[in-house]
């Protein structure tokens, strides 16, 4: 047996080989003409696949000779990475322009996923209208640019004014420490048992959604950040993130969240933008800036929402430092580096990112202004009263790393954050936890006790 | 194949009435307990099926089961569109249509010289596919996902058949050749006394003879690769390639916690060829078949 | 049997081989198998010898080292040995394989098995028909079905309602249990027909005796017909054993692996760590660690069964 098993594994080998060369007749579609176009879609977010659908039949209009392939990856946001990973892994499958979140930027430049659009830039009129930060959140390790911004977007509390008002809260309310929230989620529970007091997303499956909305709202808020900016380290066993990760066991111990059994589904995000803050289900929520674009117009329009919801900043942990913290993304439109026709890819993104097109897109995604062409129009400020409260968060915001590990490291965070808030770990132990990962993934040598 | 030999062939059984004989004032009590233990069994499997049937036809399901207030076709309705389900539904057929019948052909030939032949290397050759039948291969999509790298085959819909249709190929082999090895080599014999090589043997004698055979184990790799979830959701990129199953998946991720009855109706849409074709190969073996082969010893 | 039962009364090619043995012969003779050795090679062979290489790198989905992974020894492995994650997962699939395999699918078969022989026909055929419906359903559909079942708002809830006990969240505060149960449901079919064929072969004149002799029922089952059957139990437990240990779907579907990792077994976790956390290579390991499993169950399996292959 030991014999022929080894002979079948040399037939193996050899096979394989001949497979490498031989069966390479996989429909690749980027040598074809057409230009492959990656990004995501789901039942909350439409705004970018309007605007792909749009943009692909004007492109197509003015070049006759050139097609678009529309490849709309319907998966939440954390799907969504995995599989633009997966479809990155091969130069035949990979998209010729991806839709990229900026904190990814870096780590696929690295990769070598992308292509730097600097060349392209130069000669492009639309360039000039960006912002520094918008430039800035493009580049890769190499100091090019890997994406051009669709808009960035701040993160702060949203809440009930009914609720608020029921609970005895005040419905202007403007809190002023981690305390100062937990105080309205302790009255409001008191007041109205069957309302969620405060979501801010805990959960493994929502990843770096939970990462930036939830747990960096909050650690941006301490005296202590992911990265010392000033030796370059990773911070291991800060107070900050120890403050942090007590504040989620808060929430879980005084069942000021959630139901964590809820909270776990990988569909959690769209059920708090579409159902629970419509409905009245949910007092305050910890979210980011786009939320009130879905209840203008579509599917999930809430007209009363201006009524109901108020807008208030997030607090520091106990409002020192600024006094209110925020942070930003945002996301791109980036030039993948197998493209069979970079030229002809660039002006698809170049026809996306026309003034009317960005004007478009800044509205229906709830972008913030990143250009001033956008930023200036009376149209844009009229479109969405909630810009103007989350554009005035821009002062005291912050940016995520910006190293290529970045997006490993993160992805450990609410592997902290859920086993915290659904009780299977304490504070320091999660963070334990998390300093292991760093480490195994930058090294020891590139972190420091905070 | 004698009573010592077990394998995980398929056979067809008729069921023997052969009721464990009891003295018989105790036998219809004991029928009865048994009939009444059975029916609380019955029912624990028939809910969670009864859920899928009901909530298709409930304008307003929810995720616990309950008898449709108003019966509506409106959830078949809103699923029953081109890229929805037909599309995906025609890459199911698609897929595995093409890794059946790639796995029985080549299957057919491997089990030939297996069942005609004494070869050197067959004995070791046999345990490879036995060994081959039990490997987890398809819950290893990580390093097949590598691999469909390197073979530039990631995100191509043959590229899933191949693969489908090689790790079927060992289960296929195994159970192609025991049903070979049941038709009597002396038919063969005959055609070669005229001739005939012994491909046309096969073709000719043996395959007319297995037809109930190929078309068990036909089905068999069919339904394995229409069920199959993990395989196409890690190596197939585009929508307009996915089958049912992802499909299916990222309808539940969307739209699951909302559209209970649309899912519902999806499933049943996407089950019930799978359903059919089991009756089919009852009908095909004649008698209660275990398309679980009987293992026995 | 039916005809198509390979069985030992039918005249069998071998040994009666009409045809001279030459070298030259056994080229042509072999040639119809390439085809088969080919797809095998590529497909079958090819992911082991991958994973085994590719597990010792350090090849990540993004970041430089998804442009130039280096090889990094056993790194992985150790690693993975010295993670806590990796035997909790190790530990949860043992007691999905143990739970829902060995125990449950076996016993719950062989009980219907012997309860289908002694019902009445109808009910006979509707339960079993039931059974094989579950098992027949193509995996994500029995996820999606089970999911609803043990969800908070599910029948399983509603229906403890009824009877005056308040449920709970079963996905989320017994993930393994709800994922074992699912697994028994969906799997048990298969035990069962295997054993409802293998107790048709018990001869009747064994249980006959017993009978004579003054053995109760519960004696005459386990001194006669488990003895008389304890090959398709051995070759049962093995396969189920196997078949488990690559479940995917329905665990990815229900719980996702979680909450935390509270249901992550081998499979999910090979597919969090690669896919998600974008660690390839290490993703990789766990996936050789799983196959290495399957292959000791599968040498196992064929040890103890010796059966006759040629």
């Amino acid at each position: 047996m030991k014999r022929s098993l080894t002979t079948l594994g040399l037939i193996g080998v050899a096979s394989l080989a001949l497979g490498l060369t031989g069966c390479s007749t996989g429909d690749s579609g980027s040598d074809d003409g057409t230009i492959k176009v990656a990004y995501q879609k789901t039942s909350s977010f439409t705004a970018m696949d309007e605007l792909m659908q749009q943009v692909k039949k004007e492109y197509e209009a003015e070049y006759t000779d050139r097609t678009v392939e529309l490849i709309p990856i319907e998966a939440e946001q954390d799907q969504y990475f995995t599989k633009l990973a997966l479809m990155n892994g091969s130069p035949d499958t990979a998209p010729d322009v991806i839709y990229e979140d900026t904190f990814q930027i870096r780590s696929d430049a690295g990769a070598g996923y992308l292509q730097p659009i600097d060349d392209y830039l130069t000669d492009w009129d639309g360039w000039d209208l960006y912002d520094d930060g918008a430039k800035q959140a493009g580049l890769g390790d190499d100091g090019k640019t890997y994406g051009i911004s669709l808009g960035t977007d701040t993160r702060g509390l949203y809440y009930n004014k009914q609720i608020f008002e029921a609970a005895g809260l005040p419905t202007d309310w403007a809190p002023e420490s981690w305390d100062d929230i937990l105080d309205a989620a302790r009255t409001i529970k008191a007041s109205d048992p069957d309302v969620i007091p405060f979501n801010a997303y805990a959960s493994n499956a929502l990843g770096e959604a939970t990462s930036m909305q939830g747990f960096e709202m909050l650690l941006y808020g301490t005296d202590d950040q992911l990265l010392d900016t000033d030796t370059n380290k990773w911070v291991t066993g800060s107070k900050g993130f120890l403050d942090s990760l007590a504040f989620y066991q808060t929430l879980a111990d005084e069942e000021l969240g959630p139901d964590p059994a809820q909270a776990l589904d990988a569909g959690w995000g769209s059920k708090v933008s579409t159902e629970l803050l419509p409905q009245g289900g949910l007092a305050i929520a910890l979210d980011g800036s786009w939320l009130p674009s879905q209840w203008i117009s579509g599917e999930n329009e809430w007209p009363e929402w201006q009524d109901t919801m108020g807008f208030a900043a997030m607090p520091t942990q106990d409002g020192g430092g600024d006094g209110f913290t925020s942070m930003s993304g945002g996301w791109t439109l980036a030039l993948g580096a197998n493209a069979a026709d970079p030229d002809a890819a660039f002006d698809f993104i170049a026809a996306a990112l026309t003034p009317e097109n960005a004007l478009q897109y800044h509205q229906e995604a709830g972008q913030i202004a990143v250009r001033s062409d956008v930023a200036e129009n009376q149209e844009y400020l009229d479109y969405n009263p909630s810009f103007e409260f989350f554009s005035s968060l821009v002062p005291y915001t912050h940016f995520r790393p910006a190293t290529p590990d970045y997006s490993q490291i993160s992805s450990n965070i609410p592997v902290a954050t859920e086993s915290v808030f659904t009780g299977q770990a304490a504070p320091e132990d999660a963070q334990a936890q998390y300093d292991e990962a760093l480490v195994g993934i930058v090294g020891e040598e590139n972190t420091q006790a905070g | 194949m004698t009573d010592r030999t077990s394998t995980i062939s398929i056979v067809t059984q008729r069921e023997r009435e052969r009721p464990i004989t009891v003295a018989s004032p105790r036998k219809s009590s004991a029928k009865l307990v048994s009939s009444l233990i059975l029916s609380a069994i019955g029912i624990l499997f028939l809910v969670p099926l009864l859920w899928i049937v009901f909530s298709s036809f409930d304008e307003s399901a929810t995720v616990s089961m309950s008898l449709p207030e108003h019966w509506t076709l409106d959830n078949y309705a809103q699923v029953m569109n081109w890229d929805q389900t037909w599309l995906p539904l025609l890459n199911s057929i698609a897929i595995s249509f093409g890794t059946a019948l790639i796995t029985v052909v080549v299957g057919v030939l491997a089990a030939y010289p297996l069942s005609r032949y004494r070869m050197r290397f067959q004995r070791s050759f046999m345990y490879a596919i036995l060994f081959g039948t039990g490997l987890p291969i398809t819950a290893m999509m990580v390093p097949v996902y590598s691999l469909f790298v390197s073979l530039k085959l990631l995100d191509s819909t043959w590229g899933v058949i191949l693969f489908m249709a090689a790790t079927s190929l060992p289960m296929a082999i195994w159970m192609l050749k025991n049903f070979m090895d049941s038709v009597p080599i002396s038919l063969e014999e005959a055609a070669w006394v005229d001739g005939a090589n012994s491909m046309q043997a096969l073709g000719r004698i043996v395959l007319p003879l297995m037809r109930p055979g190929l078309g068990v184990v036909f089905i068999f790799v069919f339904t394995t690769a229409w069920g199959n979830f993990f395989v196409p959701f890690v190596l197939l990129f585009s929508a307009d390639k996915f089958p049912a199953a992802v499909s299916i998946f990222n309808f539940f991720g969307q739209y699951g916690s909302i559209a209970y009855g649309q899912l519902a109706a999806y499933s049943v849409l996407y089950a019930t060829p799978m359903v059919l074709l089991y009756v089919l190969v009852q009908r095909l073996s004649g008698g209660a078949f275990a398309l679980a082969g009987s293992v026995k010893g | 049997m039916t005809a198509l039962a390979p069985s030992g009364t039918v005249a069998r090619g071998r040994g009666s081989d009409p045809r001279p043995r030459r070298g030259s012969r056994t080229f042509t003779r072999i040639l119809p198998l390439l085809p088969a050795v080919l797809l095998l090679a590529a497909f079958m062979l090819g992911p082991i010898v991958y994973s085994l290489y590719g597990s010792l790198t350090n090849r990540t989905l993004t970041g430089p080292n998804a442009a130039n992974p280096e090889f990094i020894g056993l790194d992985n492995y150790t690693a993975l040995f010295s993670s806590a994650e990796f035997w909790n997962s190790l530990w949860l699939t043992v007691l999905f394989i143990l739970a829902s395999a060995v125990i449950g699918q076996n016993v719950l078969g062989m009980a219907l098995a012997v309860l289908l022989r002694s019902s009445v026909k109808p009910l006979r055929s509707l339960v079993g028909g039931l059974v094989v419906l579950a098992w027949v359903l193509p995996e994500i559909v029995a996820a999606f079905a089970l999911y609803a079942f043990f969800s908070t708002d599910g029948t399983l809830n509603v229906l403890l309602g009824w009877v005056g006990l308040e449920g709970t969240s079963w996905l989320y505060y017994l993930p393994m249990a709800t994922v074992i149960i699912a697994n028994i449901w969906r799997g048990t079919a298969f035990s069962m027909m295997v054993y409802n064929a293998a107790l048709a072969e018990v001869p009747p004149e064994l249980t006959e005796a017993a009978t004579i002799d003054g053995a109760g029922a519960w004696q005459r089952f386990t001194q006669v017909t488990l003895p008389v059957i304890r090959r398709s139990i051995s070759t049962n437990l093995l396969l189920t054993t196997l078949q488990t240990l690559g479940v995917f779907t329905l665990i990815w579907v229900m719980t996702g692996g979680g909450p935390g990792t509270q249901s992550s077994t081998l499979p999910v976790l090979a597919y969090q760590e690669a896919f998600k956390f974008a660690q390839v290579g290490y993703g990789t390991a766990i996936a050789t660690v799983t196959l290495l499993i399957g292959a000791i169950f599968s040498i196992v399996y064929i040890r103890i069964l010796k059966p006759e292959v040629d």
